[in-house]
């Protein structure tokens, strides 16, 4: 999952962008706030962690342009502002949650995971399409009760389908949900991992829309959760 | 030494008190002396009329009777403080019930010349006041007498009617003055009750309603006060509240990385993760030394002055300073041949230089020149640090010393106090700062100016 990471410390951005790529997330990292409502207007990110005092241009006011601009991504703004009328104002322009620095690396993954959860109407963790259930923080697929193993690639592909069933994305869009800046993509490598996906999860899972791009079929809505 | 002031009310009371009894004991002696002279001489006058009748009446009644009785009868309850003898041929002839049988003044009976006139005499231990007068043919003598008491008892009872409402008037007048003492000194109570209501943080102006005139003073130099308190009070917030946020940053970072390395299964990327992590500790402790030396700046705790020489100084500063310039290829100089020596304190003098040789180094790119130049100048000292970097734009230079402002695009982490430090260390040393573009060498150019 690609996140764009606002932070203008050295030493923390840095920090941050090995910790999420840690828990799974492809993670852009930019230093100043006109670079980082640029990066959030060109590009389909699933999340964003802003800090809010960053050079050029205030995370406050980059977070304000682009939910103008319609975008409408989950936002975690981490900053050092922890006074309550800073949390509504953060709330308030479009953050969709607010954490206090220093944060715990597995919390801050936590999050993220729940923000794009939720901004794809998933309530539960793991996503279950046609028998196939995906873990996201264990970063683990179960194919009718027995674990398959994929490689990170072809589990981010599965994680960014599955959270879009329903929806029809195009291979430009996958590359771009699944590729950082600088990471060199072949012409063909999404037909690849599409490929290894079908032939270890079946081929019926994922569907191809010839000319436009491949999906998911979104099933009927799952009713209250049973009883254990 | 002084004495203790004592209560003002207690004071006033003695002085309007003991002021106003001092004038009237005045008045009344004054009042004492005019009557009793005055009456002195009304009543002399009447003591020669009455012996001038006396005589004139004797000279012809001697002639129409000489055996009458010499005792007249007492008629006024005043007769028997009056007297009179009419002596003829030396013999008493006629005397009122309580004259003696000799003469009121004794001296004539000794045979002396008879003094005619008033005098004053003592007969029985009491003072008579007399007057002697004797007829053409020197054979009739009259003394008419009146006891001197009579004429105190006058001028004592016309004063004791004016002295009676005075006296009764000095509790009135305490009373007064207290009441005027205690309603005048309220407004200061209310103040003292107020104050000590006060919560410690509560330095919000005093309301001067209901003062009097003479409290104004006060009240606004107490306002002053508490406005001075509050805007210290509000820096020191303001401060702790800057720092710990300013605090966070590394603090996050170093627990990134810390987490980081926990995680990392790959040797060069956790050996990265640890690297970064104790960086990221050497920044926080720098920058909580620079908070502690910025907070004893701002509490204005006076630096011990002393002499000292600044290209000294300088020169161990760059000695230290050196290395990390060197590793970064930067070429770094020291142009201060004699000794420039100011007063301030050593540690807060190496301080200043310190922090602006270390942003030099940091912030000129490697391989940049750095300039540190000291010089006698307009009877002071000057101390240049320029360098050849890109220096900074005109905005940036004058948000330079801005707590916490930190120049973008600059790749250092720095807290942006340093700078801070610099102005408040040079503002204890009544140094002054410019910032400016270097005319040698293109980049950035610090002039710190110590009056002569």
């Amino acid at each position: 999952m690609r996140i764009l990471l606002a932070e203008d410390d050295p030493l923390l951005g840095d920090g941050l962008r090995a910790g999420l790529r840690q828990h799974g997330f492809g993670v852009d990292w930019v230093r100043d706030g006109r670079a980082a409502e640029r990066e959030l207007r060109g590009q389909p990110y699933a999340a964003a962690v802003l800090d809010l005092g960053l050079p050029l241009l205030d995370g406050l006011d980059v977070l304000a342009a682009v939910r103008r601009a319609g975008i409408t991504l989950p936002v975690l703004v981490l900053t050092a502002r922890d006074a309550v009328p800073d949390r509504i104002r953060g709330l308030d322009a479009g953050a969709d949650d607010y954490v206090i620095k220093p944060v715990d690396l597995n919390e801050l993954a936590a999050r993220l995971r729940a923000l794009v959860r939720r901004a794809h109407g998933q309530p539960q963790e793991t996503l279950v399409v046609q028998g196939v259930a995906l873990d996201p923080a264990a970063r683990s697929v179960r194919l009718g009760g027995t674990t398959v193993a994929l490689s990170t690639r072809e589990f981010d592909l599965l994680h960014v389908l599955m959270l879009n069933a329903g929806r029809v994305l195009s291979r430009e869009q996958l590359e771009q949900h699944l590729y950082n800046w600088g990471r060199e993509v072949d012409s063909n490598a999404v037909e690849v991992h599409i490929h290894h996906l079908r032939r270890k999860l079946g081929s019926a899972l994922i569907q191809t829309v010839r000319g436009v791009g491949y999906g998911l079929a979104r099933e009927p809505r799952p009713g209250p959760a049973a009883p254990c | 030494m002084l004495k203790a002031p004592g209560s003002l009310q207690g004071r006033l009371l003695r002085l309007v008190l003991g002021t106003l009894a001092a004038v009237w004991l005045a008045t009344a002696l004054a009042t004492w002396f005019d009557v009793r002279h005055e009456l002195d001489e009304l009543l002399d006058g009447h003591l020669a009329q009455a012996a001038a009748i006396l005589v004139v009446q004797q000279a012809r009644e001697l002639e129409d009777d000489d055996d009458r009785g010499i005792d007249t009868p007492t008629l006024h309850r005043y007769a028997p403080q009056v007297a009179f003898q009419v002596f003829h041929e030396g013999r008493l002839a006629l005397r009122s019930a309580n004259a003696p049988l000799v003469p009121l003044v004794p001296m004539v009976a000794a045979g002396e010349r008879f003094q005619s006139g008033l005098r004053t005499v003592t007969i029985d231990g009491l003072a008579w006041r007399v007057f002697a007068a004797q007829g053409a043919e020197r054979d009739v003598q009259v003394y008419v007498g009146e006891q001197a008491a009579s004429r105190a008892a006058i001028v004592w009872a016309a004063l004791r009617s004016t002295l009676w409402p005075m006296l009764a008037a000095l509790p009135l007048l305490a009373l007064a003055v207290w009441w005027a003492v205690r309603s005048g000194v309220a407004p200061l109570r209310r103040l003292g009750r107020s104050l000590a209501e006060r919560e410690a943080q509560a330095l919000h102006p005093v309301a001067a309603v209901g003062a009097p005139a003479e409290m104004t003073p006060l009240l606004e130099a107490l306002n002053a006060l508490f406005g001075r308190i509050a805007g210290l009070m509000d820096a020191e917030r303001r401060f702790t509240a800057d720092a710990a946020h300013e605090l966070r940053t590394p603090i996050a970072a170093i627990r990134a990385q810390a987490q980081v390395a926990l995680g990392e299964s790959d040797d060069a990327l956790r050996h990265h993760a640890l690297e970064a992590t104790l960086a990221g500790c050497d920044r926080a402790t720098r920058l909580v030394e620079q908070l502690l030396t910025l907070s004893r700046l701002e509490a204005g705790a006076a630096a011990p002055m002393s002499t000292v020489d600044l290209s000294d100084l300088a020169r161990r500063v760059l000695a230290d300073a050196a290395p990390e310039a060197l590793a970064r290829q930067q070429a770094i100089e020291l142009d201060a041949a004699a000794p420039c020596m100011v007063q301030g304190d050593a540690t807060l003098l190496a301080v200043l230089l310190r922090n602006l040789v270390d942003n030099a180094i940091r912030y000129a790119p490697p391989g940049a020149r750095i300039r540190v130049a000291l010089a006698r100048h307009m009877g002071g000292v000057r101390l240049v640090v320029e360098d050849s970097g890109p220096g900074l734009a005109e905005a940036e230079r004058r948000r330079l010393g801005e707590r916490f402002f930190r120049v973008v695009g600059s790749g250092q982490s720095g807290s942006g106090l340093g700078w801070s430090i610099v102005r408040r260390i040079a503002a204890v040393h009544r140094a002054t700062i410019e910032v400016d573009r270097s005319g040698t060498l293109g980049g950035l150019a610090v002039e710190v100016d110590w009056p002569a």
